[in-house]
């Protein structure tokens, strides 16, 4: 075990090993047959030590398993940040950070060699030039760094005005305090908070998935090039099957289910001429490609299909270009008013009739109705009809219903 | 910019807790920081480094250390920091935090700032389409009272109006302010002192909240509120057989991934999961079980069971039709 840190150098494959403990919580040595024992040993050991609290372990007959006892309606913080925070560094960086920074509070811009000097001067540390040439370069370009020419001269200075303001105006704190929770890349939120020693203790946050932190530096690196209008080739793996393939695609919109907890990237496939749907804890590398000049059109494109979509697919099983799906539903009045409150809430713009006492119909139409079904198993105990052009999911449906009445012997 | 960058490491934020102190520390108060903020094995890696001043940044008098640091240090925003606040102002929930004039001058200092992302680049396709009217004065005036409140432990006088239309006035001390995703809502946990002095967790939508009044009275010892919550679970969990056809194993993991829930392996294609809540969880995860049809097979507790099989009862009873295979 001597060659373990508790730091690591890079975050994919960690972030690998942290979803599978995290939501698959039950596997054991044996389920890891795709990496090592050794590599499994030292991955579990860095794991219980960034997230003791949270790491629970248990004795099965296959061997003793670790998983992640997670409840978000207990935690006021996604123990999943710490994850973030463990990136190895030299020992030359965290001295230099600390004493460049130092040295730069006062606002005063200064050149290369000042600060080499000071730092020897003012803090008996003794550092090559091109040493902290390459901080400051690499610190102005973090943004922690301003870097500016006087003449021939370069000048890096340090402009802590913005933060002097967040220190006074602590609102802004409690704002990340729930954006860390509820919001896209949380963890910048909690950076920020803990950077100004701010702990959430006032919000908890319901249907809100702990796991999605882990997939946020592939998100970046999508909002970068969504932002550049480039198309992308991503590197993908299938939860399912493990396969990896790789798919070009120009990236225009990040699709979220607040119920499943699964978030995508919807891209245009020049190839295939279509829309299609990525999931992002699928994709394990970005790269960006070309600049698609006709991105605008194409984001106009899919804001004009979007209304037919149920949820991700912009195909069903029977061919056609859109499927009709009719439920009817039996609504006992007026205790019984929130079913309709429900419909109209949940059913994603499909219209909601009464069609006589105690009975509504809700009526859509969509790419893909098999998506539907989940929903639309919601409100077993009170399904009169149900109809769909696809008979595929109509079958399917009803089948399903069948198999549940002889699972609970109904 | 970098999201997995040594500038936001765990060691960075306990040194910087260490040199920010104008008092000199001895090791044991070094050690006793390293282990309250740093992770399990984090000792073993800074200690060595402070001690034998392969990182000098510290003064070493005898057996105390004192900082090398001169000025009251402040870390500077990052880039991608400065980034993720712009992107905040687009959204609608910033008011309920902010002033308008606070909001002024953030956008002001951020003017040059490009956003991380817009609202637009992303689409929630299964949220509801009933949320809280963020940008309404009262709304607004009641989420600063309760956060305020919530702070300070301090009883608010609530006006209320039931779902069922009740009107109701209760003095309560806020505990949480918790949001939906789904719902795109927040509620209330509120501690509501009962007449045998046990505070009873209690759930409010804000957006029913008619008035909030702050008193002067404050609650004088620290509730724990997840030991109510934890009360608040049936001792019996939820007990579920996945069989894993359809993904539907990995479906259900993140599906359920918010419930506190415990997964064990009992044979080649099956698994049982023990999902733990309360009665204001049972409706909403009836409903997300039966939302997988046959792929979860509810084996206990009796009381969920039971709820169950009589939504399959009624739906049995409205004569569906049968398609045969």
């Amino acid at each position: 075990m001597s060659d373990f840190h508790e730091l690591i150098k890079s975050f994919p494959k960690t972030r690998d090993y942290v979803r599978d403990f995290f939501v698959y919580g039950f596997k054991t040595r044996n389920d890891f047959k795709e990496k090592s024992p050794r590599t499994y040993d030292n991955e579990r050991r860095r794991l219980e030590s960034w997230l003791a609290p949270y790491v629970r372990k248990d004795y099965a007959p296959g061997g003793s398993s670790i998983s992640l006892a997670i409840d978000s309606s207990l935690l006021d913080t996604n123990p999943l940040f710490r994850v973030w925070k463990t990136k190895s560094f030299t020992d030359n960086d965290i001295v230099l950070h600390f004493l460049i920074l130092d040295l730069l509070q006062d606002g005063r811009p200064r050149t290369l060699e000042e600060i080499t000097d000071s730092l020897l001067t003012q803090y008996e540390a003794l550092f090559d030039i091109q040493t902290v040439r390459r901080k400051c370069n690499a610190y102005e370009k973090e943004g922690l760094l301003v870097k500016t020419k006087s003449g021939k001269t370069v000048l890096f200075s340090l402009d802590n005005s913005l933060a002097r303001w967040l220190g006074s105006n602590r609102q802004v704190l409690d704002a990340c305090s729930f954006f860390q929770m509820a919001g896209h890349f949380g963890i910048i939120g909690n950076e920020l908070s803990q950077q100004f020693d701010h702990e959430n203790r006032s919000f908890r946050v319901k249907h809100s998935f702990f796991v999605h932190t882990l997939e946020d530096e592939i998100l970046l690196e999508l909002l970068n090039a969504m932002n550049q209008h480039k198309a992308v080739r991503m590197d993908l793996r299938s939860s399912r099957h493990g396969t990896v393939s790789t798919a070009e695609c120009v990236p225009l919109q990040i699709f979220i289910s607040t119920k499943s907890g699964r978030r995508f990237l919807c891209g245009y496939l020049r190839r295939s001429r279509r829309f299609s749907c990525f999931r992002l804890d699928a994709l394990k590398h970005v790269a960006l490609l070309e600049t698609a000049e006709d991105y605008g059109p194409l984001l106009d494109k899919l804001t004009q299909n979007r209304p037919s979509l149920w949820g991700v697919s912009f195909q069903g099983g029977g061919g056609r270009r859109l499927e009709s799906l009719s439920m009817t539903l039996q609504v006992i009045e007026p205790g019984e008013g929130y079913i309709v409150d429900r419909l109209k809430r949940e059913g994603r713009g499909g219209s909601v009739t009464k069609v006589g006492e105690h009975v509504y119909r809700y009526e859509t139409h969509a790419f893909d109705c098999n998506e539907m079904l989940p929903w639309v198993r919601t409100f077993t105990g009170r399904i009169l009809s149900l109809e769909c052009s696809s008979k595929l999911v109509e079958q399917r449906f009803y089948r399903d219903l069948e198999t549940m009445y002889r699972i609970y012997d109904i | 910019m970098e999201l997995f960058s040594e500038i936001y490491s765990c060691y960075y934020q306990v040194l910087r807790h260490l040199l920010s102190g104008q008092s000199a520390l001895t090791i044991q108060d070094i050690r006793s920081r390293i282990c309250r903020e740093g992770f399990e094995e984090s000792l073993l890696s800074i200690i060595p480094k402070i001690e034998d001043g392969t990182w000098n940044l510290f003064q070493k008098d005898g057996g105390l250390y004192l900082s090398r640091l001169r000025t009251d240090f402040l870390t500077p925003l990052s880039a991608l920091e400065k980034s993720y606040l712009k992107a905040l102002l687009s959204d609608p929930r910033m008011g309920l935090f902010l002033e308008p004039e606070q909001l002024k001058d953030l956008r002001h200092m951020l003017s040059a700032v490009p956003p991380l992302w817009r609202p637009e680049q992303f689409y929630y396709y299964d949220r509801f389409s009933d949320g809280d009217p963020y940008q309404d004065e009262r709304y607004r005036h009641c989420f600063q009272i309760l956060l305020q409140a919530q702070k300070n432990r301090q009883y608010v006088d609530i006006d209320y109006i039931s779902p069922n239309g009740n009107r109701l006035h209760h003095q309560y001390v806020p505990a949480r302010l918790e949001y939906s995703v789904k719902n795109d809502k927040f509620r209330l946990l509120a501690l509501n002192p009962g007449k045998n002095g046990r505070m009873k967790l209690e759930l409010l939508n804000l957006s029913r909240i008619q008035s909030v009044r702050p008193l002067e009275k404050i609650l004088s010892s620290c509730m724990d509120l997840n030991a109510l919550i934890r009360n608040s679970y049936y001792n019996e969990p939820v007990t579920l057989h996945i069989v894993n056809r359809r993904n539907a194993l990995e479906r259900a993991m993140l599906h359920f991934a918010n419930y506190e829930k415990n997964t064990a392996k009992i044979d080649e294609d099956t698994y049982k999961c023990l999902i733990y809540y309360n009665q204001s969880m049972e409706t909403e995860l009836l409903i997300e079980v039966l939302s997988f049809g046959p792929m979860l097979t509810v084996m206990g507790n009796k009381r969920f069971l039971r709820s169950l099989k009589a939504r399959l009862r009624r739906q049995r009873a409205l004569s569906m039709p049968v398609i045969s295979s």
